[in-house]
């Protein structure tokens, strides 16, 4: 690609490009040992797509059991290993890993940068990560884990649960979220230092900036797990006693330590898809950013609030009520930001010109199931009613609501967003749509009659329930609503499968984006950028795209015998202008 | 927003508001109804949250679609390529914190309501003895002294234990009308008391006391079920809270105490006065 001409641009010089450098080594090994920002991003993506693939295997499969009353299709062992690794999966080998890959990918470019601060870092981390979901999986070779999604102790110590498989549950999980924290590492020295010049913080494009919130919540919240794995596989495996109760431990340390991170668990899905669906709308609608300090202080309010607000997960839990009051102060106080935000993604929107391709219709709907999700978070913060409804599948159709519009809906916006960017092709719109709506009815079909069952009294996590009142119809239309969710997402993947090699070939800005990533081919070569732009705003691709129409509106060839002056004209290039 | 758009904004909203009741209620989404004052606490503040949640959830959605609707691109739309006025955002943050800040003191006022522990009506029993410690909550000043019970959560069913030694499992058998302070505790994991119609749900964590009450308002079984995982046998974690009358209860009493006793002499006379342990209390389980 030769840089457009621009005021913005270094002037013209003679520079030596190699397209393609010839390869030494396959390309499975180039991929995997490269510290490429891009590489790593792919690498988080495929396996975060595949975790997703095998926690949609697992949900289908619990919901099977759950549709009648006291079924007996699986065992409540089988059930138990099934959610114990489910609730690992779905957060931890597919919501965080997912959220990374593109950040991964997109940050680098966004802030006009050539590579991250530590790129073996960045490699080292996704192998890290890898590891943790193997170890994971490998347990179905002997003995799965089964004490539950998050292995509260004494439940977790080998006098209850001496299934090899909680070992592998914790040394994975631990592997994992040590990856993320080195991976925060490496994003956080990135976005700090090499930032292109004149971007400055408040120039800082949106999804960097959701990017640094949830590095630094990741930073936090990743570190207290490690060291919590690590604590309960001490009290396992070498008669620690940190959690036990009887030897001057306690269980509720594990409670605190792990709820703090599942909070920035889900904090961090919640903020990509906050940072994607804020780059989406104002390229869809064809108008700028309402306002970007505005957003990037909610995003960064989001971050600190929702990380206070980890004892909301313990309103039950033998803790001073003075505690929760606070968790209950944080929670309420999200109200802010978050409501900022809904203000200025519908004052993006409102006026613009929608054009709704795949990527603004998944952000849509990512901002509408998340508005149940939060809405209904709003209500279990106050805590009586958190007294009542927690860990009913009231509440937990609430997370549902709030981790599939981040993570899958997010998620898929960001995967048809940036999929050009990352294949040089874009994804087929009829299957998209397909999926949309597919994921939408999902989700509704199967998180209202949950609520519903909650309501009645429906515990979490239960391999079977009762025959009372309508719990049989409900669990019947969740397990169906399930299945047309599950369906939905392997419409995505399949289509995102297909068109990798088959899609519709895109070039450099295939939708008008605003941000440096549209900058640079699609894919980028390894090194980004041929030339490094000058940023004057929070959106540089206008500016570029203004330069460059100024130039070739007003731009007249220089008499052939006479040079012009170089202070009295801006245009530098004598070569004809590639609009 | 555009002017004409707002008053049908508004009837749209307020119709919605109008029909929610109704609809919340032919969809039941009420929780489950309370046969106690601190589950009733509870239900008020439930259908506040409950209303501000729909209201919430329909204005964004509705914003949503009307700007796909009325906002689509077509030949001749230019976009509006306008930025936020100084002093819009100060002002919506500041809404949305007068929001916040009522929720919070909404949260407050409900949380001391429902902890608010009610003394024993005239209908229940008017003296038990204090025989455990209590924690976080406080018991009402006059008399009656509430009715003290002891919640042990084992894998996979709760012990009951009364203020004379009797115990009881699965079952929890209280006078009607009367104060029950019930202190939770486990002897293996974490288990979560919660019977629906009498209130929210509390931990049973081994080697911490937990704390919660009710006071049950008419006759009749209640349900409930354990809601922390807790094994292979934690869908079976039932527990059941049996209302009956003063006089009722104390003849129940009498009979699970001569029961237990009845029991445990029988065990005795098996083993021939070897050490039971434990082994006793199985054999007057329910």
């Amino acid at each position: 690609m030769s840089a457009p001409p621009s005021s913005s641009l270094a002037p013209a010089r003679p520079e030596v490009v190699t397209e393609r450098y010839p390869e030494s080594r396959p390309a499975w090994v180039q991929l995997a040992t490269s510290g490429d920002h891009k590489a790593v991003g792919v690498l988080y993506l495929g396996a975060a797509l595949s975790f997703l693939a095998l926690a949609v295997v697992e949900l289908v499969l619990m919901r099977v059991q759950l549709i009648v009353p006291e079924s007996t299709i699986i065992s409540p062992e089988i059930f138990d290993r099934l959610l114990s690794t489910y609730g690992a999966t779905a957060v931890v080998m597919f919501g965080i890993p997912a959220a990374l890959g593109f950040i991964s990918y997109v940050v680098p470019l966004q802030i006009g940068a050539r590579g991250t601060a530590f790129p073996r870092l960045g490699a080292l981390s996704f192998w890290l990560y890898l590891a943790g979901g193997v170890t994971l999986y490998a347990s179905f070779l002997y003995r799965p884990p089964d004490a539950g999604t998050n292995p509260l102790p004494p439940l977790s110590d080998t006098v209850f649960s001496p299934a090899a498989g909680v070992d592998a549950w914790i040394a994975g999980v631990g592997l994992a979220v040590l990856g993320f924290v080195l991976f925060a590492v490496n994003m956080l020295a990135t976005i700090h230092t090499r930032r292109a010049p004149g971007m400055v913080w408040r120039r800082l494009p949106l999804f960097s900036w959701s990017a640094t919130a949830s590095g630094y919540v990741l930073l936090v919240a990743g570190s207290v797990m490690v060291a919590a794995c690590t604590m309960l596989l001490i009290d396992r495996q070498f008669a620690g006693v940190f959690f036990d109760a009887g030897e001057g431990g306690s269980p509720i340390l594990w409670q605190h330590l792990s709820w703090l991170f599942f909070t920035g668990a889900y904090l961090v899905m919640l903020l990509a898809a906050f940072g994607t669906i804020s780059e989406i709308l104002p390229t869809f609608s064809g108008k700028p950013i309402f306002s970007h300090r505005a957003i990037a202080a909610s995003l960064a309010a989001i971050g600190a609030l929702g990380l206070l607000a980890w004892m909301q997960n313990m309103y039950t839990a033998p803790i001073p009520v003075g505690w929760t009051y606070l968790a209950m102060a944080a929670a309420v106080a999200l109200t802010v930001p978050v409501g900022i935000l809904l203000f200025n993604w519908v004052a993006i929107l409102w006026g613009g010109a929608l054009r709704l391709r795949a990527p603004l219709l998944f952000a849509l709907g990512a901002i509408s199931t998340i508005s149940f999700g939060l809405a209904g978070e709003l209500g279990y913060s106050v805590i009586p009613i958190g007294w009542q409804l927690d860990s009913t599948t009231a509440a937990q159709a609430d997370t549902y609501y709030a981790l599939v519009g981040a993570g899958v809906l997010g998620g898929f916006a960001a995967l048809h967003y940036w999929f050009p960017k990352i294949t040089g092709r874009t994804m087929g719109e009829g299957p998209a749509r397909a999926s949309f709506w597919m994921l939408i009815v999902g989700v509704h079909a199967m998180a209202i009659p949950m609520i519903l069952a909650g309501l009645d009294g429906q515990p979490i996590d239960v391999y079977k329930y009762y025959d009372a009142g309508s719990l049989d119809t409900y669990n019947l239309i969740a397990s169906i609503g399930s299945f047309v969710l599950a369906a939905g997402i392997l419409v995505t993947l399949a289509n995102a499968a297909y068109s990798a090699r088959n899609g519709v070939a895109a070039g450099a800005d295939p939708w008008g984006g605003a941000t440096l990533e549209w900058f640079a081919t699609s894919p980028p070569p390894p090194h980004n950028f041929d030339v490094i732009p000058d940023v004057r705003s929070a959106e540089p691709l206008p500016d570029i795209r203004e330069a460059i129409r100024r130039r070739t509106e007003t731009w007249d060839p220089p008499p052939p015998l006479e040079r012009s002056p170089a202070r009295s004209e801006p245009v530098e290039s004598p070569d004809p202008p590639v609009a | 927003m555009p002017k004409r758009l707002i008053p049908l904004t508004v009837a749209l909203a307020a119709l919605a508001l109008a029909a929610l009741p109704a609809a919340a209620h032919a969809i039941p989404f009420a929780p489950e109804e309370g046969h106690s004052p601190n589950a009733d606490d509870t239900t008020t503040v439930y259908w506040v949250m409950f209303v501000l949640a729909a209201v919430i959830v329909a204005a964004v959605n509705l914003a949503l679609i009307a700007a796909v609707v009325r906002f689509r691109a077509r030949r001749g739309r230019e976009p509006a390529r306008v930025r936020s006025g100084r002093g819009v955002q100060p002002r919506a943050a500041a809404a949305l914190a007068v929001l916040a800040l009522a929720i919070f003191v909404l949260g407050i006022v409900s949380t001391s309501a429902v902890r608010d522990v009610e003394s024993s009506g005239p209908e229940g029993l008017q003296a038990a003895s204090g025989r455990t410690a209590q924690l976080g909550l406080e018991p009402p000043a006059g008399d009656p002294e509430p009715l003290r019970i002891l919640a042990s959560g084992q894998q996979w069913v709760w012990r009951y234990e009364y203020p004379d030694g009797t115990f009881s499992y699965y079952e929890l058998v209280v006078p009607v009308d009367t104060t029950v302070l019930l202190q939770l505790d486990s002897t293996d994991v974490v288990h979560r008391w919660w019977v629906p119609a009498l209130g929210g749900k509390f931990d049973a964590v081994p080697g911490r006391s937990n704390e919660t009450w009710f006071k049950a308002a008419t006759e009749g079984t209640y349900d409930g079920q354990s809601t922390a995982f807790s094994g292979p046998g934690y869908a079976a974690m039932r527990a059941r809270v049996r209302v009956v009358s003063v006089p009722e209860y104390e003849t129940w009493l009498e009979q699970q105490s001569a029961d237990i006793q009845s029991a445990q002499d029988a065990v005795q006379e098996q083993v021939g006065g070897e050490e039971t342990g434990s082994g006793t209390e199985g054999a007057a389980a329910q």
